[in-house]
């Protein structure tokens, strides 16, 4: 942990002096949980090529303002969540993110792992254009909360947000969710309702 | 709802990362250096081209018309150039080579088969030397001694052009031919006529030992530098002697042009020596008295084994432990005392203070910040230098460190 501390002091100083290779090595070692945690809060990769780029070279452009009191990894996932909340702000509330299936006129499914896999990619396209739904702030708690795997504290560190609040914006998005689900059987047994997170209860 | 690990992350083919990694490394320097988003509409980087290319054109012709008689930067020509340097600091930018002189330097550069010529008069100069490949090297000629370099940073003082030479090497590596014995030179080491291969840091101990008493203010006397067309305009290729009598490569002026092109009468020939080589002398012995605390006692002689157990030490203990603290800053204080290399120690101090922010107020973190003085105005007084002094005396105003610090943010 804090030999990884000070490659990443290191690396962060070679980044300074304009070092591409270092550039081309900070990138590569943060690309994959970047584009992991952008995935997960957009529900698709559509753009982004342009969302990666920004939240990287906002990275290099800041630069001299990472403190290394917290990690480099956690530092640039804030940036990368600020570009996301940005992306998410300005593209609307209301575009969808996928077309969806419409159930009636959905062909018959068989049963076996085909059509689980196929039953899963529905239940994340509606789970997605439920989130579509959502105040930007609210869908990147909850993505990166419920989907991302992140705790609330570190979910709020993320967004800049108190605990509290977050934890509000995780339980009013889950409600939303539910509620959607009581309507839609497809998203309904997408998620599993019986392993409430005890961490976000009211 | 449990939907951590459920959710599948399609992946990006290889061609847009690589794709967005080379957008990336291009944009990355840009944006780490302006400090502004490098990413653009076309339209705004055209126009910014055109806005910053106006403006240093309107610069250009202000600067050109202000022109006084601050530092010097000229191209030299193909032609010899000889400069003088009375009272105050030049800069020759040759592309592929820049040397700075000291206040009361005289030197001539010309360009023998390809290669470079710096025949030092007197004074001191100091080079950043870009590597040359196959192309003839560049030498300094300092009497019957050269410096031959294939690109690289370092010093060469001559004095008043009649005693001893002094070569300093903080980056790559020079030759040294005296007497035709050849000395080799890394980056750290230094040469004198007297004492042969030494320490840069063993010669900075010598001088604080040497060094007499405090003096007063600083002061800067700026006065004219004179870039004069050669007379003779062949000169000594870089094997053979560049002069005689005192060794000099340098022909005496005697008249001056201004880069303007006006010749104003001949300037009166000074005294051998009418001025310090550098005038910050006394601040940096002041600077050497203020002693930094030793580095950690791991058992370690050679300086490169020493850092593999400090950095042994910072990788075993809590982040922002005390000994890692130690240990950490023992890093820096090897590389600006045993090694000489500045640039590595300064990287070592950023990171230092960067990372033990938390214990700003601890005796470790002021002897950090002292050493990052230290080995900035060492190096030169400068705007980093000062910036250091400042950082240093917002947090430690008092005791005699406060009192060199706050001299050296007020120094010109």
């Amino acid at each position: 942990m804090a030999a990884a501390y000070v490659e990443d002091i290191l690396l962060v100083d070679r980044c300074l002096t304009g070092e591409p290779a270092a550039t081309r090595e900070l990138f590569r070692r943060h690309r994959g949980r970047v584009h992991a945690c952008l995935f997960r809060v957009l529900g698709h990769n559509r753009d982004m090529d342009d969302l990666l780029q920004d939240a990287f070279l906002q990275v290099f452009q800041s630069l001299r303002g990472w403190r290394a009191e917290a990690s480099l990894a956690t530092w640039i996932d804030r940036v990368a969540v600020r570009v996301a909340y940005r992306y998410l702000s300005q593209r609307g509330r209301r575009v969808p993110t996928e077309a969806l299936v419409d159930d009636e006129a959905a062909p018959a499914r068989d049963e076996g792992p085909g059509a689980s896999r196929q039953m899963a990619r529905d239940g994340v396209a509606r789970l997605y254009a439920v989130l579509d739904e959502l105040s930007p702030a609210a869908r990147l708690a909850f993505t990166l909360h419920e989907i991302d795997g992140r705790t609330i504290a570190e979910t709020a560190e993320l967004v800049g947000s108190s605990v509290t609040a977050t934890k509000l914006r995780v339980w009013r998005a889950r409600k939303r969710i539910e509620a959607a689900a009581a309507e839609d059987p497809i998203l309904s047994q997408f998620l599993d309702p019986t392993a409430l997170d005890r961490e976000v209860a009211p | 709802m449990k939907l951590v690990g459920r959710i599948p992350v399609d992946p990006l083919d290889d061609e847009r990362l690589t794709n967005i990694e080379r957008r990336i490394v291009a944009g990355a320097a840009d944006a780490a250096a302006r400090g502004r988003p490098a990413r653009e509409s076309r339209m705004h980087v055209v126009l910014g081209f055109a806005i910053a290319a106006v403006a240093v054109l309107i610069a250009g012709v202000i600067g050109w018309r202000l022109r006084g008689p601050g530092e010097a930067r000229v191209a030299a020509a193909e032609a010899p150039l000889h400069i003088r340097s009375d009272r105050e600091r030049a800069t020759v930018d040759l592309g592929d080579a820049t040397i700075a002189s000291d206040p009361a330097s005289a030197f001539t550069v010309t360009r023998p088969d390809g290669g470079v010529l710096v025949a030092l008069a007197r004074g001191r100069v100091e080079l950043e030397v870009q590597k040359r490949g196959d192309r003839a090297p560049l030498v300094v000629r300092a009497g019957d001694t050269d410096v031959i370099v294939v690109g690289t940073h370092f010093s060469v003082d001559y004095g008043d052009g009649r005693g001893d030479v002094d070569v300093r090497v903080t980056e790559g590596v020079v030759r040294v031919v005296h007497k035709q014995k050849e000395t080799r030179l890394a980056a750290g080491q230094a040469w004198t006529t007297r004492r042969g291969l030494v320490a840069i840091a063993e010669l900075e101990r010598l001088a604080a030992v040497q060094a007499p008493g405090a003096g007063g203010e600083v002061e800067i006397d700026m006065g004219a530098t004179v870039v004069e067309p050669a007379r003779k305009p062949t000169p000594p290729p870089p094997n053979k002697p560049a002069g005689t009598g005192t060794g000099s490569g340098a022909t005496a002026p005697e008249s001056v042009a201004r880069p303007g092109g006006n010749r104003t009468p001949p300037a009166p020939e000074r005294p051998a020596a009418p001025a310090p080589a550098d005038p910050n002398t006394d601040l940096k012995t002041q600077i050497r008295r203020q002693l930094v605390a030793p580095a950690l006692d791991v058992g370690e002689t050679a300086p490169a084994k020493a850092i593999g157990r400090y950095l042994d030490i910072v990788n075993d203990k809590k982040k922002l432990g005390e000994e890692a603290s130690q240990a950490f800053y023992s890093i820096a204080v090897t590389q600006h005392l045993r090694l000489g290399d500045t640039q590595a120690a300064l990287r070592t101090l950023d990171g230092y203070l960067r990372r033990f922010v938390g214990l700003e107020g601890s005796k470790q973190y002021q002897e950090a910040l002292w050493l990052r003085v230290r080995v900035r105005c060492l190096a030169a007084v400068d705007d980093s230098c000062r910036q250091a002094a400042m950082a240093y005396v917002q947090k430690h105003p008092d005791g005699p460190r406060g009192v060199v610090a706050d001299r050296i943010t007020n120094s010109r």
